[in-house]
């Protein structure tokens, strides 16, 4: 029934514009997205080219955010790292949430020796400083953000896995996936058909916010010089840059930061909007 | 009681040791220690490096069970955690930054509790209201500041400040001047240098607890057993503080082992910025140089400071909880 389909989608896409903080967030998201991907016209200049007539020099006229030490814009290098982590932090939550569900679900339903050995490894990298993993495999690999990706989407997969496998452990007993069961359907396909669509709202919450959590760990990486790592950069060794000059040179540590903070809180304004539009409990929309 | 404390302890100290041989096991595989001699001049054959890492029990010619067993049986008999591929040894290292990054992570995470559930339970009985909204907002911004941002914000301040002021108001790096003397002096002057890196660890870290005991209180504010209480003739703060914050502290309570990882995640980069040669500046230190025995023992410390929390929280949840038995 396609009428109901699209009557659900426009609910909820009534109660997430209804929510004032979750427009505000999408508005600076789309902006920063638009500076991530079109900024690079706005400085003039490539972010690795160095103008050696103007080292570290303030915010002003040809480089409007100033430029570092080694005389690159600041401005360009900005929209280079916040191009990359972006898109690290964006493949990092979409894998997350699509091996967090196949994961929890799978080895709710599956049960028995799968269930048990993924429990297992849950549980393991719950207790195992997961940072120093991360830190150590990722200083090995000399900080390829290609690597980096598969490699934050393990650490990171972990705890969403075990909340949705708690979840599910409910859901594999409701009648229709009885049901499905009494029609032949194959394992797989009854996990990815009749148990993950139920953990819709979950998984989109899980989306945005894992978002921030991978923006927030890759920065951490970059900025102790385990992330990426020069001649590339990313927000955190921007910021790992900016703060070494702090005192002396404070836009440099400005920048970054005030793109980080931005990125983040828009993300969690709309990861709290959507969580409020999918609740079916929600007071968000049911008036008018 | 003490025979729940002591069986919990056991449990923990199992998952410490499993945690810190796998530890061994992963940085033997990702570190390489021979890389610490290569850059040295004259150039080192293959054999004088193998010949010069032997007596610290990572030579590349002995296999990784080998190196392994070298380690565990001289922690086990000796307890004696190695060395560094160039001869330090972890044990002249540890003590000193465990003390500096116990504080910093006992103080941090006990402020953020405190301050955070304060905040929360005083929010929550004035839900939608101003102070709620605005502290609501502040909360979620600092929720979003990445740890390396706040310190650096708060160097930037402390900077300012004390060129405002013309002398050391806020002490900014190191963890202790050098040169102090004297019992009183020193304790004054490390207290002043604790100031900054703790305020960092508690306003980036007391926004989680401010927001989930303020949902948590929210929950158990309106609940029958609360209104039960308010019959009985008791004022609403009497009833709040009585039974509502007592049930709804215990998911609180719970929770904070699991914060203590995060926690000390925060406090690796809060001494990079501040300088502290604490036990996270011992973190990056010996990643970067390849040292497998200070990597293993950094997280021996991690593991035990989880599971100092977690036995701390089990305490405070037997104390609070009646459907809880110790015995």
């Amino acid at each position: 029934m396609p009428a109901a389909r699209l009557g659900r989608v426009r609910l909820y896409a009534r109660r997430f514009t209804r929510s004032r903080s979750a427009l505000t967030g999408v508005v600076i998201f789309v902006l920063l997205v638009v500076y991530a991907t079109a900024g690079g016209h706005l400085a003039g200049r490539d972010w690795s080219a160095q103008d050696f007539l103007a080292l570290t020099r303030p915010p002003g006229p040809g480089h409007w955010f100033g430029t570092n030490q080694g005389g690159n814009d600041v401005l360009a290098q900005s929209v280079h790292g916040l191009q990359r982590s972006l898109v690290i932090a964006l493949s990092v939550s979409a894998l997350t949430t699509v091996v967090s569900a196949v994961a929890g679900a799978g080895a709710a339903y599956l049960g028995g020796r799968v269930e048990r050995l993924t429990l297992l490894i849950i549980h393991f990298l719950l207790v195992v400083p997961s940072f120093l993993i991360l830190a150590l495999v990722s200083n090995r690999v000399s900080g390829d953000w290609r690597i980096l990706i598969p490699l934050l989407t393990f650490v990171t997969a972990v705890l969403p896995a075990r909340v949705i496998w708690s979840v599910s452990t409910s859901l594999r007993e409701r009648d229709y996936v009885l049901a499905a069961e009494f029609m032949d359907v194959s394992r797989w396909r009854i996990v990815a058909r009749h148990i993950i669509p139920h953990l819709g709202a979950l998984l989109v919450v899980n989306l945005m916010l894992g978002v921030v959590n991978a923006v927030l760990l890759e920065t951490a990486l970059s900025f102790l010089g385990f992330g990426v790592k020069t001649p590339d950069v990313s927000l955190g060794s921007l910021l790992a840059d900016g703060g070494s000059t702090i005192s002396s040179a404070p836009w440099l540590f400005a920048v970054p930061a005030g793109l980080l903070v931005l990125l983040t809180v828009s993300l969690t304004l709309i990861g709290d909007g959507l969580r409020d539009a999918l609740d079916p409990t929600s007071a968000a929309g049911g008036r008018g | 009681m003490v025979r729940y404390v002591v069986r919990k302890a056991c449990g923990w100290l199992l998952l410490i040791v499993v945690a810190t041989n796998v530890t061994f096991f992963l940085a033997s595989w990702f570190l390489d220690p021979r890389s610490n001699y290569r850059d040295l001049r004259p150039v080192r054959s293959r054999e004088q490096i193998a010949h010069a890492l032997e007596p610290y029990g990572l030579s590349p010619d002995w296999s990784v069970v080998h190196r392994w067993w070298f380690w565990l049986s001289d922690v086990v008999l000796r307890f004696d955690w190695g060395h560094s591929p160039t001869g330090v040894p972890v044990n002249a290292e540890i003590p000193q930054r465990a003390l500096v990054s116990g504080q910093l992570i006992l103080l941090g995470t006990l402020a953020s509790v405190v301050i955070g559930v304060a905040l929360g339970v005083w929010t929550a009985t004035r839900q939608y209201g101003l102070a709620d909204r605005a502290a609501l907002a502040v909360s979620i911004v600092l929720f979003n500041v990445p740890t390396a941002v706040g310190a650096l914000a708060f160097v930037l301040g402390a900077v300012w400040l004390n060129q405002r002021a013309g002398t050391t108001v806020l002490h900014v790096a190191s963890a202790s001047t050098p040169g102090v003397e004297g019992t009183w002096a020193s304790i004054t002057d490390r207290a002043g240098h604790l100031i900054l890196p703790t305020l960092n660890l508690t306003v980036l870290g007391y926004v989680s607890w401010h927001l989930t005991q303020r949902a948590l209180l929210l929950d158990t504010i309106n609940a029958d057993f609360v209104r039960t209480a308010r019959a009985t003739g008791l004022t609403r703060a009497q009833a709040v503080r009585r039974h509502a914050l007592r049930a709804s502290l215990i998911p609180t309570v719970t929770s904070i082992a699991f914060t203590i990882p995060a926690v000390f995640t925060g406090a690796i980069i809060t001494e990079t910025v501040f300088g502290w040669e604490g036990m996270g500046r011992y973190f990056t230190q010996t990643i970067a140089r390849n040292d497998v025995d200070g990597v293993v023992a950094v997280a021996a410390f991690g593991a035990a400071a989880t599971a100092i929390g977690a036995i701390l929280s089990d305490l405070a949840t037997v104390a609070l909880d009646p459907r809880v038995r110790a015995s």
